[in-house]
């Protein structure tokens, strides 16, 4: 396969703030179209720095972000963002914090909140649309979130440990949720967690970053789509304790912002 | 609103007891001004120095029935009105202003500092030689006064989105109007709001105090005017007068509050 046929190319990328180490240190990752990838690792390790240049809000020092073939300077309308809380706009209902990014590009047309309202029935809020955030469970939020973020018709979703703040149960609800979302509308996926069976059950492929690399790459190979009792399958715990080696040998580092 | 959600639950608990309070201030007035009447008469006190609020009441309704009051609260009204909105929105654009431009905010910080700092007050009598007597004045002292409240709470209020929502702002492709319109000054609202009731029960103090000084019409000027008649109920009178335009207008800025932070008050009450 020829390098410009990935979806997203980042070869030999850089980051650092003016004092310090750097904090993505040269590290090259490319996904195909309709790829669930994982970003894994601990706290600190340069893991949402990362995902912030895939998405364009930072540039690199060195080295380039290719999306499409195209070398990628600002954010664009290719890529949504899900960020670690919700980030709704608690002065808006539930279906016009889905319609914002429309709206920031003129008025939404009844399609669109046609099909805003379709995006949260997917994701199970029906009837929830003139509800306010404060007014939702946290779980519900995070769907509301993931509805905005896929209501342009993204190709690539990029989201940052989205889940890290709910319940075990609402975690794992999340996660089908989102994997038949983004089955459905064929969205690409690099997701960065430090949840070893979260990224396991989630990606097909998983990249365990430690002090700003990539130290570890590994297929999923287990069968789409994913039932709940796949979470109790051996081939699911032998790749969840082979990652977990490959974490235990990785460092904790103070927490140096993002 | 906050409040009156603590409230509900022991409202269907005991309405008696939760009616206490508001019956309890009542008699608390009423007590005073049974007292207050009953010591101007005991000991002789002479109307010059205290009126007993019979008295007193006489002179507000005979005031009021005889449209001599009109006129000055009408002006009051004006002056205040005028000042709120021409100080209340000039500080609201220089908030904007000064929370966007960092370069600005080190500008001219010092300088809203030491302004801040003077009281404006101190001012009237240089207004009134530099824009004569009647409305003008006093408008300005108003506005002036009513200016920097709404300010500062502007420029605290715009500065407050997260970097988090900043960065989905940013990632949406906002322009920075945008940014600025749909999502700092919506989070800055609460603020801009706590300001605006500042900034009302201020230019009512401001409008009395400037007419105080330069005013011939004006519930402040009837104060004087009252000074120098020697007429100590009309005092009085004005003083309930000014009193209850005050609470009126901290009302008036209650409702606008409540109408502009319906949603989040809504996202607070759960319907």
């Amino acid at each position: 396969m020829a390098m410009h046929d990935f979806f997203l190319d980042m070869r030999n990328v850089h980051f650092g703030y003016s004092h310090g180490a750097p904090v993505v240190d040269g590290v090259s990752w490319a996904m195909t179209a309709g790829a669930f990838h994982c970003l894994l690792g601990r706290s600190g390790c340069g893991k949402s720095t990362l995902l912030k240049l895939a998405a364009g809000l930072l540039l690199p020092d060195q080295g380039a972000v290719l999306l499409e073939g195209k070398s990628l300077r600002r954010p664009g309308p290719v890529t949504g963002f899900v960020f670690q809380s919700p980030t709704l706009l608690e002065w808006l209902t539930v279906l016009d914090n889905v319609l914002l990014p429309l709206s920031l590009r003129g008025t939404p047309e009844p399609a669109d909140t046609a099909r805003a309202r379709a995006l949260l029935d997917e994701l199970g809020l029906a009837d929830m649309d003139h509800r306010y955030p404060a007014q939702l469970s946290g779980g519900q939020q995070s769907r509301v979130a993931i509805a905005r973020a896929l209501i342009t018709q993204p190709r690539l979703l990029l989201m940052d440990e989205p889940f890290a703040a709910l319940d075990a149960l609402t975690r794992e609800a999340l996660q089908d949720a989102l994997l038949d979302v983004c089955r459905v509308h064929g969205t690409s996926v690099l997701f960065v967690t430090h949840d070893i069976a979260e990224a396991v059950y989630l990606a097909d492929r998983v990249a365990v970053m430690d002090r700003g690399r990539i130290v570890h790459a590994q297929d999923i190979g287990l069968p789409r789509p994913r039932p709940a009792k796949l979470r109790h399958d051996a081939a699911f715990n032998g790749y969840c304790s082979a990652l977990r080696q490959v974490m235990d040998a990785t460092h904790e580092l103070a927490n140096v912002g993002r | 609103m906050r409040t009156r959600e603590v409230m509900k639950p022991e409202r269907n608990a005991s309405s008696a007891l939760r009616l206490a309070p508001s019956m309890a201030s009542a008699l608390v007035l009423i007590a005073v001004l049974a007292v207050w009447e009953w010591a101007v008469g005991a000991f002789g006190w002479s109307e010059l120095v205290l009126p007993p609020p019979s008295t007193v009441t006489k002179a507000l309704w005979s005031g009021l029935v005889s449209g001599y009051f009109w006129p000055h609260i009408m002006q009051t009204a004006l002056e205040v009105v005028l000042g709120l909105v021409i100080g209340g929105v000039f500080g609201f654009a220089c908030g904007l202003a000064l929370g966007e431009s960092t370069f600005g905010r080190h500008v001219f910080m010092p300088y809203v500092v030491a302004s801040q700092v003077m009281p404006k007050l101190a001012l009237a009598p240089l207004l009134t030689v530099w824009l004569g007597f009647g409305t003008l004045p006093m408008v300005a002292i108003t506005a002036l006064v009513c200016f920097f409240p709404l300010l500062e709470s502007t420029m605290t209020g715009v500065s407050q989105a997260d970097a988090a929502r900043l960065e989905l702002f940013r990632m949406l492709g906002a322009t920075r109007w945008q940014t600025l319109w749909r999502l700092k000054v919506p989070i800055g609202m609460p603020s801009v709001m706590a300001g605006l009731r500042m900034a009302v029960v201020l230019a009512l103090v401001g409008a009395v105090v400037g007419e105080f000084v330069g005013g011939s019409e004006g519930l402040g000027a009837l104060i004087i005017a009252a000074q120098g008649s020697m007429d100590t109920p009309l005092m009085f009178a004005v003083l309930i007068l000014i009193t209850a335009m005050g609470l009126l207008l901290y009302l008036g800025a209650l409702w606008v509050q409540e109408r502009l932070l319906r949603p989040y008050a809504a996202a607070q009450s759960g319907n």
